[in-house]
């Protein structure tokens, strides 16, 4: 069967072939993978890390279990994961980008996270693993990045054990008006401008508050998974949804 | 009326905190501090060694909250928890009744006497509480050193008041919590401060395309 040519999907807020959107989002990460970290407690006044330290809380991980840190990037939660998971656990962290797992890499060797980490490039859409391998599948801040969610997500649930879970993180839609006005004025007129003082880079940072506009909200994100085949599948607003932390199992 | 009134009333501090994510930001510091002195006394790590990976949760009941303890071998991992999570051992009381745990004799006592609730393995509860009984750590002073902004300053100085007062520990911790309570709720913006912060947003915008503009001048020049 062929293609159809005219299939697109959003890169931002444009319109571009769904073939070149990974390609243009891998270019985003290539261009900010070193100043990543910086840029990230920068743009969230460092509460990224609270965002992330709520997703571990959720995950239910312990000792033993083998989990993937998908579109994991510069791997803060590989790093608190593969702590909790021990010697006899296992974490992958998995990026389609290899300029973001290059980082990532360097970065849990120097914080002497190693012997329980695999690093490997991946396509969230067509993970390379056989059915029912992991505990726990978190992919924080990376689904909105994705070409076909629903794929992806199809695809997760295919690798997660039964008795698994997923935990998506992402921008979502804020609860209030106030704040959802105050945080567009921030995405759409500081973010940019920020990226460009800092990483030389306001394209990127443009897509980054593009990207968030455009990913579904709370709850078109859960029926998502549902259709998925998740089942028990909740959110929770963090920051007044600014950010969502969503959660299914596999059964 | 009057539960009803509370129950709103707790749900817009729960909102709040919620918001602002506290208890994570509690916790966060909590654990950098204890981690510290793991480093500092290798006796502590010893003796945590037996319970090793295993899943603490301390529930305590008047503030509805709970929190995971996970010591995985070199550190301490804290974690909020939920009413799913999975667990080695629980331990739930009343904070009153938790703080009376630095004498690890107590447990078994509160237990029979009704005060604590206690699921699993009562080895984990009691090496964790035999463990910290040896602690003796200046939390106010470690707060003020972990909270950076204009907000924690307040933390703070209601945190040195506090401490200057030697008043008992669970007084400390309920006047620690009422007072970062008042602190966010006074984050609700008024009209009138929304139309001060659209202004001031307005001013910042022109301000950030002016530093753009000499920023690109200065790069014409340099070029
Ligand atoms: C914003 S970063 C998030 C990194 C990390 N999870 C965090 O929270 O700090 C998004 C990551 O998603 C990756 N990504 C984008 N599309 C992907 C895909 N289709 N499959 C796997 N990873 C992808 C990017 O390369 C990038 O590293």
């Amino acid at each position: 069967m062929k293609e159809t040519p005219e299939k697109t999907t959003h890169f931002g807020y444009k319109t571009v072939d769904a073939n070149d959107k990974a390609s243009m989002v891998a270019d985003v990460f290539h261009s900010v993978a070193a100043k990543y970290d910086v840029m990230n407690d920068l743009m969230s006044f460092g509460v990224h890390r609270l965002w992330k330290r709520q997703t571990i809380a959720s995950s239910g991980v312990r000792k033993g279990h083998y989990v993937l840190d998908l579109a994991g990037g510069t791997g803060d939660l590989t790093a608190k994961f593969s702590q909790l998971v021990g010697d006899t656990g296992q974490v992958v962290l998995g990026d389609i980008n290899s300029s973001m797992l290059k980082v990532g890499r360097e970065k849990l060797h120097n914080l002497g996270l190693v012997g329980n980490i695999d690093y490997v490039q991946m396509n969230a859409e067509a993970l390379p693993f056989p059915d029912n391998s992991f505990d726990v599948i978190t992919i924080a801040f990376g689904l909105r990045n994705v070409t076909d969610k629903n794929k992806a997500l199809r695809s997760m649930y295919r690798i997660l054990k039964p008795g698994g879970r997923l935990l998506v993180l992402e921008f979502s839609k804020p609860k209030h008006e106030v704040l959802s006005k105050a945080y567009d004025f921030y995405s759409f007129n500081l973010l940019p401008t920020m990226g460009k003082l800092v990483a030389n880079d306001s394209e990127s940072y443009q897509y980054l508050a593009e990207s968030i506009r455009m990913h579904p909200d709370q709850d078109t994100l859960k029926g998502m998974m549902e259709e998925a085949g998740f089942e028990q599948t909740t959110y929770q607003n963090l920051t007044g949804g600014i950010v969502a932390l969503h959660r299914g199992f596999k059964y | 009326m009057a539960s009803e009134h509370s129950e709103i009333e707790s749900t817009t501090c729960n909102d709040a905190s919620q918001f602002l994510l506290l208890p994570q930001i509690v916790l966060s510091i909590i654990e950098k501090v204890l981690n510290q002195v793991l480093v500092l006394d290798p006796l502590l790590s010893q003796s945590l060694e037996t319970i090793q990976h295993k899943r603490l949760i301390v529930e305590i009941r008047d503030w509805q909250q709970a929190l995971q303890i996970v010591f995985d071998g070199k550190r301490l991992h804290l974690f909020t928890a939920a009413r799913d999570s999975d667990y080695d051992c629980l331990i739930s009381a009343d904070i009153n009744t938790l703080l009376t745990l630095k004498n690890p004799a107590m447990l078994t006592q509160l237990i029979r006497q009704d005060k604590l609730d206690l699921q699993g393995d009562l080895n984990i509860a009691q090496t964790y509480s035999g463990a910290f009984s040896k602690l003796n750590i200046d939390w106010p002073e470690q707060f003020s050193k972990y909270m950076p902004d204009a907000a924690a300053q307040q933390l703070y100085l209601n945190l040195k008041s506090i401490h200057h007062n030697a008043l008992n520990a669970s007084t400390k911790i309920n006047a620690l919590v009422s007072s970062l309570f008042q602190d966010e709720l006074a984050v609700t913006i008024h009209p009138l401060e929304l139309a001060q912060f659209k202004q001031r947003n307005r001013d910042v915008k022109n301000h950030v395309s002016a530093l753009e503009q000499r920023i690109n001048v200065l790069i014409r020049t340099l070029n």
